[in-house]
């Protein structure tokens, strides 16, 4: 009786201890599992290959039923699409394989020097391992379409990318061509109307007279002319300034603004 | 456990059966599911779809499919070509306008090309066409569109392409931006290389950028 109470006691420590471990251990895998799977993806949802399997699997649901609706919904979904699916499929590949091989060294280098943890870690080599399996997916697909054309899918879809990309660089530069366009009309204006403003401050200067608009300071070069010929054709040269001024904008005006001493001088001989 | 690489989010997808349209569904027990960026996505991502399959469907190799980029398809090629030398006529007739429309036909063209002909030919194409409408711009002294398609020929194809970095140099230079142009001019410098024949050329417009400068500084300083 003694002996086997004795004899429970370590065997009962040992269950215990076996027994603890052993959910220990379980539950902390279960944890890891669970912690694994709930890692977030590398990237956004698919949605080019979700697009390609919904067009595929449009068509099995009709083909359960009668031999002529299969054939409708064959038709309704025709090959060419599916290969332009595919097509869009691949060229998202393409673009996720690229990035996933820039970003690769750059990742091993911060983890090594632990700037980023474990788990980001898991989570590109998951996504690694998914996009192979992605890549050898759309190859065995493209092969079943046209023989041969799983070798050739990923040059056209790199190739497709690459256009793209430069024409998404060339569109942006095009598209600043109204904002450039309106900002060289504001200047050109603005420099034209800094040049009356020196224009008129230059009059001002000349004529000892607070700044007016052209128009007016052409009337009063002429004024004077006029008051003394009367405004023929024939008569001086004094005349023939004036019209020039009213006639011209502003590089004529300032041909006028420099002339106008000449035409002080002008209205002296008109006088005499 | 199935695999993520098995699975997949089905999307309402509806044919249209005369066109062959794809669109998604617009049932309202279905749409509601998505939010709103989500289903922008999906919409550019059928309309792409739908242009590429037309792009596909006109196609005349065997089993419909893009045919590798090389060897090219030297229609299209001679088409632009053709396209560009009636516009180098007109330009050196002194026609900047007509030079203009036909350049700009020649680049709707080389830019219409389908995406699986090869990047590069397309680069060069459309660098050159850009390069050329910039100067019949810049004929007509409409600077900030000359601007624009040096640019965007520098873009298609930094290296030797010194005649773009050139224009694009000069256009700012006719607009008064210094800081721009010493910019610009720097970096097509940098990447042509000053021994080359084109950098000759831009060595030079950097000096009168320079002299541009400093006269603009000296005005800004006696001004304020």
């Amino acid at each position: 009786m003694v002996d086997w109470i004795t004899l429970a006691v370590p065997f009962a420590y040992l269950s215990v201890l076996i027994g603890s471990l052993a959910t220990f251990s379980s539950l902390y895998r279960k944890r890891k599992a669970r912690k694994a799977t709930s890692l977030e993806p590398w990237f956004p949802p698919h949605i080019q290959r979700d697009i390609y399997f919904s067009l595929l699997h449009l068509e099995p649901s009709g083909s359960s039923k009668e031999k002529e609706k299969e054939k409708e919904k064959e038709k309704k979904v025709p090959e060419s699409v599916l290969k332009a699916a595919l097509l869009r499929r691949a060229t998202e590949d393409i673009r996720r394989v690229m990035a996933l091989r820039s970003q690769k060294q750059a990742l091993s280098i911060l983890l090594q020097r632990g700037s980023v943890g474990d788990d980001l870690w898991q989570r590109f080599l998951r996504a690694e391992k998914e996009m192979e399996e992605e890549v050898r997916d759309v190859v065995s697909e493209a092969n079943a379409y046209v023989p041969g054309w799983g070798q050739t899918i990923f040059q056209s879809a790199n190739e497709m990318v690459n256009n793209a990309l430069i024409r998404e660089r060339i569109e942006k530069h095009q598209k600043k061509l109204e904002e450039e366009k309106a900002w060289w009309d504001k200047k050109k204006a603005n420099i034209q109307e800094g040049f009356m403003k020196e224009l008129d401050a230059e009059k001002g200067v000349d004529s000892t007279k607070p700044a007016a608009p052209v128009a007016v300071e052409s009337k009063k070069v002429d004024a004077p002319a006029a008051a003394s010929a009367p405004p023929a054709p024939t008569v001086t040269e004094s005349d023939e300034d004036a019209v020039l001024v009213e006639a011209d904008d502003q590089p004529a005006a300032s041909a006028a603004v420099q002339k106008s001493p000449g035409g002080g001088k002008k209205k002296k001989k008109g006088k005499k | 456990m199935a695999r993520s690489v098995d699975l997949f989010t089905q999307y309402p997808l509806i044919v249209d059966p005369t066109s062959k349209a794809i669109s998604l569904s617009t049932n309202t027990t279905t749409s509601t599911s998505y939010t709103h960026s989500q289903t922008t996505a999906l919409n550019t991502e059928l309309t792409t779809l739908n242009t590429l399959h037309r792009n596909l469907l006109s196609l005349e190799t065997p089993g419909g499919i893009p045919p590798p980029p090389l060897p090219i398809n030297p229609k299209r090629t001679a088409q632009i070509t053709k396209l560009k030398d009636t516009a180098n006529t007109a330009f050196r007739k002194n026609n900047h306008a007509e030079a203009v429309r036909l350049y700009t036909f020649a680049l709707d063209m080389a830019l219409s090309r389908p995406g699986w002909e090869p990047v590069s030919l397309a680069r060069d194409e459309l660098a050159a066409l850009y390069a050329n409408r910039a100067q019949a711009y810049m004929s007509q002294r409409e600077w900030a569109e000359g601007l624009v398609d040096a640019r965007a020929s520098v873009e298609a194809k930094p290296m030797g392409n010194a005649k773009a970095w050139w224009r694009g140099g000069q256009c700012l230079v006719e607009m008064g931006r210094w800081e721009e142009a010493k910019a610009f001019v720097g970096r097509g410098i940098e990447i042509e290389g000053k021994e080359s024949e084109g950098g000759k050329e831009l060595v030079q417009l950097m000096g009168e950028v320079e002299e541009g400068l400093k006269r603009a500084a000296q005005a800004t300083a006696s001004s304020s």
